[in-house]
C-alpha cells in the first residue's frame, strides 16, 4: 500500500475543508465553520493500477490570527493550493503560501483549485489572472465542493504526479 | 549542592493520578529500549476512542493519528540537547468515536534520560477561542461581501456616469451639428446652458449668458417679455411658439419654442429659429402687397400704387373716382404721404349734404359778423391746409355757387373769406373724389365742365371689391390682425368656409363693408378661427342657392325697375329692401335719390 501525505493550503474560508469532505465523505455543507489546528482525513483510491492511500492535511487557513506552521508540511508529496473565485484577495495569499510550500518542500508536485465554479458569474480571480498563474507553471483547475466538480479530478491529478514524481520501487520513473 | 533523591510515596503516586485525572490529559513515557510508549496513571475516558488501549497500559502509535506520529518523529528526531524545548504540536482534530470530534494537542517533556508525551483534550478554553475566531473571520468575509457590493455600486455609477457623460457629449455635438440655437434654464430662469449657436444667433459669448436670468440677456418687448413668461410658466413643450425681436446686442427676430426638460421638469429648454431673414421677406412681400394704408395686391391696384406714386411727383390738382368704400380717402392720404407736402397738412372735408353758405364757410373761413352766428374770425378748409393737401370727398355735390368760387380758387390760388373783400394767398393741392359720374353731372348741367377739366389734371378710378376679389384674403386677414389686436382677442385666422363666403359675397359697400364684417365677426367669433356663423347674416344669407350671389347695378331704368321691384317686395321698407338686393342701406337710399325714385 502506497501513502502520500497531501497538505491543503489557502486562506481561510476557501474551501478547504469543503472539498476534503466532498472528496472524502462526498458531503457538503454550506455552513461555515473555521478551522483551526489540523484535520487528518485518508482516502484510497487506485492510481495507475496503484492502491494509493491519501492522508490528506486539512490545514486551517492562514489570517492574522493562524500562521502556517512549516512544520506540518514536511513529508508531503504534494499540495494543493485552494482559492476563492469571489476573492480576489486568496489569490495573493495563495502566491505567498505557494512560495513557503515550495521553499519547505521543494519541486514536490501541487495543483492550485479555484473553489465556487457553481458563482462563475460573482469571481473577482479574472482570466487574466489566471493565465498568469498558468504562466508561472502552476497547473490550474476550477471547481465546486458545492456541486462535487472537479473534486475527484483535483486529487486523482494530484496523486498521478505525485506517483510520477516519486514512483513506488519498480516503477520506472 | 547535590540534590537528594527520593523514591515515592504511596500518597504520592496517588496525587499524580488525581492531578492528571483532573487536567484530563494523558502522560505516556517513551520506554527506550522498545521505543512504545507505556500509560501512567488512569487515563480518561475520551483516551480510550483515540487509542484503542482499553486495558493495555503499552501504547503502540503507529495506530495512533498521523499527525502524533509525525509530532513524535519529529520530537524524537531532535539530539538530546534539544529535546526539552520542543513546542507543543498545535491542536488536531480526531474524531470521538461517536458521530462527533475532539481536538488534541500533544506536548512533550525530557526529564533526565525519561521522555515523556503528554496529550490533552482542548476544553471550554479552545472553544471561546475558536468561537472568536469563527466570528471574526465571518466579519471579514462579510465586510469582503459589502466591499465588493460598494464596489459593484461604483462601478455601476461610473459606468451610468460614463454612459451620461457620454450623451451628453453627443448630444451638445449634434447641437452643434445641428447649428441648433438653444438655452437651458433652471427652475429661477437662469441660463446654465447655451449652445454655440444660441450665443453665435445672440452675439454674445457665453461668460455673458451663463448664470444669468433670461430677460437680462434676450432684450424683447414688453408684451413678449409678459408673453415669454407665460409660456415658460406654463411650458405646453413646444406646443406654442413666438416670434419676437430681440433689440440687443443685435436686432435680431427669433421663432422661440420652450419645451421641458424630461429630466427633471421644472427646468426648460428654450429652443431659437432665427426668423430675420424671413421677417424681412414677409415685409418686403408687405410692401408689395400694401401702400401705405391701402392693401391689395392684385394687379389693378399694383396699378393704382403705381398711378399714386407718379400723381405724388407732380403738384396738380387729382380727380379720385369709385364706389363708396373703395378707400378713395385713403388714396388722397397715400398721394398726399408720397408727395413733397407730407410734413404739411391734409385736411380731408366731405362735401355732401352741406348748404351752400355752410360749405362756403367751411371751405374758405368768415369774417366776424359775416353772417348770423359768426362771432369771430374764422380761417377755412384751404387755409387750414396751407402747403399740404386739401381733400374734397364728393364734389359732385357740391353746390353751383361753390363751384365758382372754388373755380376761382383753383386758378387764382387765392381764398377770400366770407365777409371779406381782400383774397388771401393760399398754396394747397387739392385732390377731389366722387362717386358720381361727373362726365354725365357736366351734360345734366348739374357741374360745371371748366371744374371738371381743372380739377381731373389727375384721375384715378379705384375699382370695387367684386372686381378684385383676390385682395379680399389679403384684405380680410389685415382687418382680422388689427381688429384682433385693438379688441384684444386672440383671433388667428379665417375658416377656409368664411373665405369661401367673403370671396362670393357681392360687397356693395366695398372694403368699408368688409372692414365691417370682420369687426362684427371678430366680437361674435368665440374660438380662435372666424367661422361662418361669425358672420354678419347678409353674407352668410346672400350665400343661399335662391338668391342672386351678386348684385351688378344696372344703369337707368334697368336698375331703378329693380329697386322698385325690392322695395314692393319689401312693403316700402327700405333696410329689408336693400338686404334683398344685397347692398348696404346708405347705397341703397343714395341710389334711390340719384334716381329721383319716391318712397315712403
Amino acid at each position: 500500500m502506497i501513502q502520500k501525505k497531501i497538505c491543503m493550503l489557502g486562506g481561510f474560508a476557501v474551501g478547504k475543508t469543503s472539498l476534503v469532505r466532498r472528496f472524502v465523505t462526498n458531503v457538503f455543507s454550506d455552513q461555515y465553520r473555521t478551522t483551526i489546528g489540523v484535520t487528518v482525513e485518508r482516502k484510497s483510491l487506485v492510481v495507475d493500477d496503484h492502491d494509493v492511500t491519501l492522508m490528506l492535511w486539512d490545514l486551517y487557513g492562514e489570517d492574522e490570527f493562524q500562521r502556517l506552521r512549516e512544520s506540518y508540511l514536511r513529508g508531503s508529496s504534494g499540495y494543493i493550493i485552494v482559492m476563492d473565485g469571489t476573492r480576489q484577495s486568496t489569490l495573493d495569499g495563495a502566491l505567498a503560501l505557494q512560495q513557503t510550500a515550495a521553499r519547505t518542500l521543494g519541486p514536490v508536485p501541487f495543483i492550485a483549485i479555484i473553489n465556487k465554479a457553481d458563482v462563475r458569474a460573482e469571481w473577482e480571480i479574472d482570466d487574466r489572472s489566471i493565465n498568469q498563474l498558468r504562466e508561472r507553471g502552476w497547473t490550474v483547475l476550477f471547481g465546486s465542493a458545492k456541486l462535487g466538480q472537479g473534486v475527484d479530478e483535483l486529487f486523482t491529478l494530484l496523486a498521478t504526479q505525485m506517483l510520477k514524481a516519486s514512483p513506488p520501487s519498480g516503477v520506472p520513473s | 549542592m547535590k540534590e537528594k533523591k527520593r523514591n515515592p510515596s504511596q500518597s504520592d503516586v496517588s496525587l499524580f493520578q488525581d492531578i492528571v485525572l483532573h487536567l484530563d490529559i494523558v502522560v505516556l513515557e517513551r520506554e527506550a529500549a522498545t521505543g512504545t510508549f507505556r500509560l501512567h496513571g488512569i487515563p480518561p475516558a475520551w483516551w480510550h476512542q483515540f487509542a484503542d488501549t482499553a486495558d493495555a497500559t503499552t501504547v503502540d502509535l503507529s495506530r495512533c493519528s498521523p499527525f502524533l506520529q509525525e509530532y513524535v518523529a519529529a520530537w524524537l528526531h531532535m539530539g538530546s540537547s534539544e529535546l526539552s524545548i520542543v513546542e507543543k504540536s498545535g491542536p488536531w482534530t480526531e474524531s470521538d468515536g461517536q458521530g462527533g470530534t475532539m481536538t488534541l494537542e500533544a506536548g512533550t517533556l525530557s526529564i533526565g534520560s525519561r521522555q515523556l508525551l503528554f496529550i490533552e483534550r482542548m476544553g471550554s478554553g479552545f472553544e471561546q477561542m475558536h468561537t472568536i475566531v469563527q466570528r471574526a473571520r465571518e466579519r471579514v468575509l462579510a465586510e469582503e461581501v459589502a466591499v465588493k457590493s460598494h464596489r459593484q455600486v461604483e462601478t455601476h455609477l461610473l459606468t451610468q456616469l460614463e454612459a451620461s457623460e457620454q450623451t451628453k457629449d453627443d448630444l451638445l455635438a449634434l447641437l452643434q451639428h445641428l447649428h441648433l440655437a438653444a438655452l437651458v434654464l433652471n427652475e429661477q430662469g437662469i441660463i446654465t446652458f447655451a449652445s454655440h449657436r444660441g450665443l453665435e444667433l445672440l452675439g454674445i459669448e457665453a461668460s455673458h449668458v451663463i448664470g444669468l436670468t433670461w430677460e437680462s440677456v434676450l432684450h424683447v418687448r414688453e408684451d413678449d417679455r409678459a408673453m415669454i413668461h407665460e409660456m415658460i410658466r406654463k411650458s405646453l413643450d413646444g406646443e406654442r411658439t413666438r416670434v419676437v425681436h430681440i433689440e440687443q446686442p443685435r436686432p435680431i427676430w427669433i421663432e422661440l419654442e420652450i419645451h421641458r426638460d424630461p429630466d427633471s421638469p421644472s427646468r426648460r429648454i428654450l429652443v431659437l429659429h432665427d426668423r430675420t431673414e424671413l421677417h424681412a421677406l414677409r415685409q418686403a412681400l408687405n410692401e408689395q402687397t400694401s401702400f401705405h394704408d391701402l392693401v391689395g395686391k392684385s394687379s389693378v391696384m399694383l396699378r393704382t400704387y403705381q398711378l399714386v406714386r407718379d400723381v405724388a411727383r407732380v403738384d396738380t390738382t387729382v380727380l379720385i373716382e369709385g364706389e363708396t368704400g373703395t378707400g378713395k380717402e385713403l388714396i388722397a392720404r397715400a398721394i398726399h404721404c408720397s408727395s413733397e407736402r407730407q410734413r404739411k397738412p391734409f385736411i380731408a372735408a366731405n362735401c355732401a349734404g352741406l348748404t351752400d353758405s355752410i360749405l362756403t364757410s367751411q371751405l374758405f373761413g368768415h369774417k366776424r359778423g359775416a353772417f348770423t352766428g359768426a362771432v369771430s374770425d374764422q380761417q377755412g378748409l384751404f387755409e387750414a391746409a396751407d402747403g399740404g393737401t386739401l381733400f374734397l370727398d364728393e364734389i359732385g355735390d357740391i353746390p353751383q355757387h361753390v363751384q365758382t368760387a372754388l373755380l376761382r380758387v383753383l386758378q387764382e390760388k387765392e381764398i377770400t373769406r366770407l365777409g371779406e373783400a381782400k383774397p388771401r394767398k393760399v398754396n394747397v393741392r387739392v385732390v377731389a373724389a366722387t362717386h358720381h359720374n361727373l362726365s354725365e353731372d357736366v351734360v345734366r348741367g348739374t357741374f360745371r365742365a371748366d371744374l371738371l377739366y381743372r380739377i381731373r389734371i389727375a384721375r384715378i378710378s379705384l375699382p370695387p371689391l367684386r372686381e378684385r376679389r383676390e385682395d379680399i384674403p389679403l384684405l380680410a386677414q389685415s382687418f382680422l390682425g388689427q381688429i384682433s389686436t385693438a379688441t384684444g382677442k386672440s383671433i388667428d385666422r379665417l375658416s377656409s368656409s368664411t373665405l369661401h363666403l367673403l370671396m362670393s359675397y357681392v360687397w356693395p359697400g366695398n372694403v368699408r363693408e368688409l372692414k365691417s364684417a370682420i369687426e362684427f365677426a371678430v366680437i361674435s367669433c368665440k374660438g380662435k378661427d372666424i367661422i361662418p356663423d361669425d358672420l354678419p347674416p347678409e353674407i352668410t344669407d346672400a350665400s343661399a342657392p335662391s338668391r342672386s350671389p351678386v348684385w351688378v347695378p344696372l344703369a337707368g331704368g334697368d336698375e331703378k325697375s329693380r329697386l322698385l321691384a325690392a322695395l314692393s317686395d319689401a312693403k316700402g321698407n327700405r333696410t329689408e329692401a336693400a338686404r334683398r338686393l344685397g347692398v348696404s342701406r346708405a347705397t341703397f337710399y343714395r341710389r334711390l335719390v340719384e334716381l329721383n325714385i319716391q318712397s315712403r
